[in-house]
């Protein structure tokens, strides 16, 4: 991969006044003061003011930013709204950076065929809600679709706690157009399934806005369920609450969610809003199935007694729609509530088998005392996906560099069980370092000629996710502070 | 054509046996179980076949994890026993498994009827290793079932057709097998109805496994259908399901019920066995009809392509997974006009109106089959080509064959 040296600042300046001319001042920003919110996204340790940033609103802007920025060999990074939390959007040498948020259009939504057209800046609950009342849905939901925008998400292959059952946003897009690195406009896939050829579809979704800077996207729409189950098993431990994970997975049900919370974490959520949890309880799981009617309560009896068999101290079942909202707001604002643990926190994202839970669990209790730093779970446990928050201070150095060494030994524990770095944050800046550990020197070369072939003058998005061939990863000096969404 | 194949047991052989076709520039042909290897355009260059057939170990199966580790030369029928023993299944449908092998499957991306239930192949693949032109040992995903570490090389490798790499091994997310299934099958007076039925499908309660539409004589002939009063001018609708016996249950009376409200009077059943027509899963596989074409389009473009075909031959006969936009074609006979003027004038222009495309798989040795007729339709060729020359710069692998000359 190419290094891009830094533009000079003259460059800059005639870089400027040629995007204002093509795309209209009102779209372009260079004053410092407004650069400095574009300094990095949801992973803050890493900053770095991009030089100008630009609003596109349609496809032939992108592609007049694109060609200039080529003209004049200056990087360029896309941003959705900036809710990565690996470092996606870091300007690394400066440049322009392309936010896409104007380019928010839902263009067409088809029934029939079951898709909808959609231009990247479109938040994902915003189709969600467009959706409404229709009985279909846009099944990916990461935690963060208040915010985040579908280009976004096709950009990370984001995921949810739906994501068991329903897949990640890969499963659900069926095409993209988008804006080459060298300014080139390529359709891939459509609205109809197998398009010819190479799936390129499936190779860009997740490629970390490195190949390419997506301005509409076909969104596969998928039925909702006729009918859901939602309980809450509360556990005295935490290898019990485990146990039975793996207990309703090895018996073939495969729930629309299973997630799990540790009782740091239930003691922070019940602190926010009382929802009346026992504190004394190590862990709870909470479990969704859904599907048809008719058959969702054989489903939820039998995860009920698993549970029990697994040593569940009480399984609650929400009664109506209005307890399974509540018992949902309090997972998906488990990141709210930790605010009130301490004043920083780093959350990872590793992946281990899911028989493997139990194992990294107590490997996570080891590491937690081992550094004197606590942690506390949120799982989408039924995907093997932990998210090990590290509680910390980052006013004390001594802590921050436990926080980094615990969090380290965590990840290099999910490679030991056979698993991955990155469920769906993705690799971005945050995890560069571990690349060499997950693959090997020819795994990586064949990434680095996916890049190529797509953007061969690495200008696009450079510096993110393959370490230099030097192998000089970024060193971590700070570990995240999570703003709380 | 060809030299004998060679059969390598291990990656490293593979790796090897690519760096002897690049030291004598000998393009190299993957070989699974060879079941549709007349399929696309041959080169005239002397070819090696390169067979799979002994990778074909089971390498890791934690059953619990409802993953499986398999080489790729291992037999679909092989798999699916092994995954049985379990209670689990990989669930999708491929002609003659007991001789196309999984690497074969995923390099031609095949998907069969169930893929409307439970998804397409390129889904269930989380963890590949192939070697590509350059030698080059790689690999892509790992064995869980949520990664995003890297390029996703499942995805890149599925329907590449060998033409990136020669795939050695892949970790594959598995499925429980149903409790119980069952298929509802009935006759559908004309196109409008057919239609109007398959639109019904998808707001029904009902969650199909599979939704397909057939019709010629082909169907006509099958015995499991005779009571439907399949004619040489109607449709048939058959419809999968699949789940619990209670769901099942519950689907059967629901659909039949609206069925019934759409006028059916009779439909048939077939109950507790999810294959009463092997003639769905191995239709394609017919190379004794004079041609046979795939076409890809939207879901309701799959009738107007049919009537596309039927004006051009009345006697084809047809399988769609109709809730997918995948149609299959046998024509009685061989077009008179042509085969180009038919792929090119009438069938790709009737795909395309659906957002798709036309390819053939089964034309007869010797018909003048160009590269553009057998992938009628476009493809974004500067990208593809770009990756196919990083990953094969010699033009080793599958030389020819594909959309990219
Ligand atoms: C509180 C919180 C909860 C979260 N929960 C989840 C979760 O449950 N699941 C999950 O997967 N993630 C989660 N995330 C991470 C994040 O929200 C996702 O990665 C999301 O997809 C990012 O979308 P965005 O629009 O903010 O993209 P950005 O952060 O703006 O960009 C992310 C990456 O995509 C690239 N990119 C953006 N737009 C484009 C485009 N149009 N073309 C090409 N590249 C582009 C950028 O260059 C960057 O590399 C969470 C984040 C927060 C803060
Ligand atoms: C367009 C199309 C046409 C088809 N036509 C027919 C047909 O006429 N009859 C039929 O029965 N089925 C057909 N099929 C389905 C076919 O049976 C399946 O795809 C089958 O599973 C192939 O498996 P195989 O092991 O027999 O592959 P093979 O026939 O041995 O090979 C098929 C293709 O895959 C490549 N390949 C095989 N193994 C590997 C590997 N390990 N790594 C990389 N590349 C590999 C080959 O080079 C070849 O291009 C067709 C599928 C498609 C998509």
């Amino acid at each position: 991969m190419q290094s891009i040296p830094s533009p000079s600042a003259s460059t800059l300046t005639r870089l400027a006044d040629a995007l204002r001319r093509a795309i209209g001042a009102e779209n372009v920003l260079t004053a410092r003061s407004d650069l400095m919110v574009y300094e990095c996204d949801g992973f803050v340790i890493e900053k770095n003011s991009p030089d100008v940033v630009v609003f596109p609103r349609s496809t032939a802007d992108v592609v007049k930013i694109v060609k200039l920025c080529n003209e004049m060999q200056v990087p360029f990074v896309p941003r959705g709204a900036g809710t990565s939390l690996a470092g996606g959007c870091l300007p690394i040498g400066g440049g322009v950076m392309i936010v896409l948020m104007r380019l928010n259009r839902i263009v067409e939504i088809n029934y029939r065929d079951r898709y909808a057209v959609v231009e990247p800046g479109v938040v994902n609950v915003h189709l969600t809600n467009a959706l409404k009342g229709s009985g279909y849905h846009y099944a990916p939901d990461p935690s963060s679709q208040g915010a985040c925008t579908i280009g976004g998400n096709v950009a990370t292959n984001s995921g949810g706690p739906h994501t068991l059952k329903y897949g990640v946003t890969v499963n659900h897009v069926l095409g993209v157009e988008m804006v080459m690195a060298d300014g080139a406009v390529v359709q891939l896939g459509g609205p109809a399934e197998d398009p010819l050829g190479l799936d390129l579809v499936g190779a860009f979704v997740g490629s970390e806005g490195t190949l390419g800077v997506v301005t509409k996207v076909w969104v596969r729409l998928t039925r909702n369920p006729q009918g859901w189950r939602t309980m809450l098993a509360i556990f005295e431990s935490c290898d019990d609450a485990t146990q039975a994970i793996s207990e309703i997975i090895g018996a073939g049900i495969v729930p629309a969610a299973l997630e799990m919370m540790d009782q740091g974490i239930l003691v922070a959520i019940e602190a926010a809003f009382s929802f009346g949890f026992p504190l004394d309880a190590q862990a709870i799981l909470l479990i969704e199935v859904d599907g048809l009617d008719a058959g969702l309560d054989q489903q939820r009896d039998q995860i009920v007694e698993l549970c029990k068999k697994s040593k569940a101290r009480e399984v609650r079942l929400a009664k109506d729609e209005k307890e399974r909202l509540k018992l949902w707001k309090c997972r998906k604002q488990a990141f709210g509530a930790i605010g009130r643990l301490s004043p920083s926190y780093c959350t990872q994202d590793g992946v281990v088998p899911r028989t493997q839970l139990p194992l990294i669990q107590r490997k996570i209790t080891e590491i937690s005392a081992k550094y004197d730093i606590k942690i506390v779970n949120v799982f989408h446990a039924g995907d093997g996906n932990i998210h090990p928050i590290l509680l910390f201070d980052e006013r004390d150095a001594a802590q921050v560099e436990r926080v980094l060494h615990a969090s380290n030994e965590i990840l290099e524990a999910c490679l030991d069980c056979g698993g991955s770095v990155t469920g769906e944050h993705g690799i971005g800046v945050e995890k560069i370092h571990f690349m060499q550990k997950m693959f090997s020197p020819d795994d990586l070369v064949a990434m680095d000629n996916l890049r190529q072939a797509f953007n061969p003058v690495g200008n696009l998005s450079p510096m993110k996710m393959l370490p230099t061939a030097g192998g000089c990863g970024m060193e971590q000096k700070h570990p995240g502070r999570r703003a709380a969404l | 054509m060809g030299s004998p194949a060679t059969s390598p047991t291990s990656s490293t052989d593979v790796v090897a046996a690519v760096q002897r076709a690049r030291a004598s520039k000998t393009p190299l042909q993957p070989v699974g179980g060879g079941t549709s290897l007349h399929f696309g355009l041959q080169s005239a260059a002397t070819v090696e076949q390169l067979s799979l057939a002994q990778l074909n170990r089971v390498v890791d199966y934690p059953a619990r994890d409802m993953t499986i580790t398999v080489e790729a030369g291992i037999t679909m029928a092989q798999l699916a026993e092994t995954l049985v023993k379990e209670h689990q299944r990989l669930p999708v449908d491929v002609p003659q498994a007991d001789r196309a092998t999984i690497g074969g499957v995923i390099a031609t991306n095949w998907n069969g009827h169930r893929r409307y239930g439970q998804g397409s192949l390129r889904d269930f693949v989380i963890g590949i290793e192939a070697v590509d032109g350059n030698g080059l040992l790689f690999h892509g995903g790992g064995r869980v079932v949520k990664n995003v570490a890297g390029y996703d090389f499942c995805k890149l490798l599925c329907g590449s057709f060998g033409t990136l790499g020669i795939i050695t091994q892949v970790t594959l997310k598995v499925r429980p097998l149903p409790e119980r299934s069952a298929w509802l099958a009935c006759s559908v007076n004309d196109a409008k109805k057919a239609e109007t039925m398959l639109a019904a499908l998808q707001q029904s309660a009902v969650t199909p496994a599979a939704v397909e539409l057939v019709s010629g004589s082909v169907w006509q002939k099958e015995a499991a259908l005779a009571e439907t009063n399949l004619t040489k001018d109607n449709f048939g609708l058959l419809v999968l399901l699949e789940g619990t016996t209670t769901e099942v249950l519950w689907m059967k009376d629901h659909l039949r019920r609206e069925w019934r409200e759409a006028g059916i009077v009779n439909p048939l059943m077939q109950d507790g066995c999810a294959e009463p027509w092997p003639a769905v899963q191995e239709f394609s596989a017919h190379i004794d009809s004079p041609l046979t074409v795939q076409a890809s389009v939207t879901p309701s473009g799959v009738l107007p392509f049919v009537a596309a075909c039927r004006k051009r031959d009345p006697d084809c006969s047809v399988l769609a997974h109709a809730g997918n936009g995948a149609v299959f074609v046998r024509f009685a006979k061989f077009p008179d006009k042509g085969l180009s003027e038919l792929m090119m004038g009438d069938l790709q222009p009737a795909a395309a109106a659906h957002h798709g495309h036309v390819v053939i798989l089964n034309a007869p040795p010797g018909a003048a089959i160009t590269h553009r007729s057998v992938w009628g339709g476009e493809a974004p060729l500067a990208v593809m080509t770009a990756v196919k020359k990083k990953f094969d710069p010699l033009d080793l692998l599958n030389r020819g064959r594909f959309v990219y000359i």
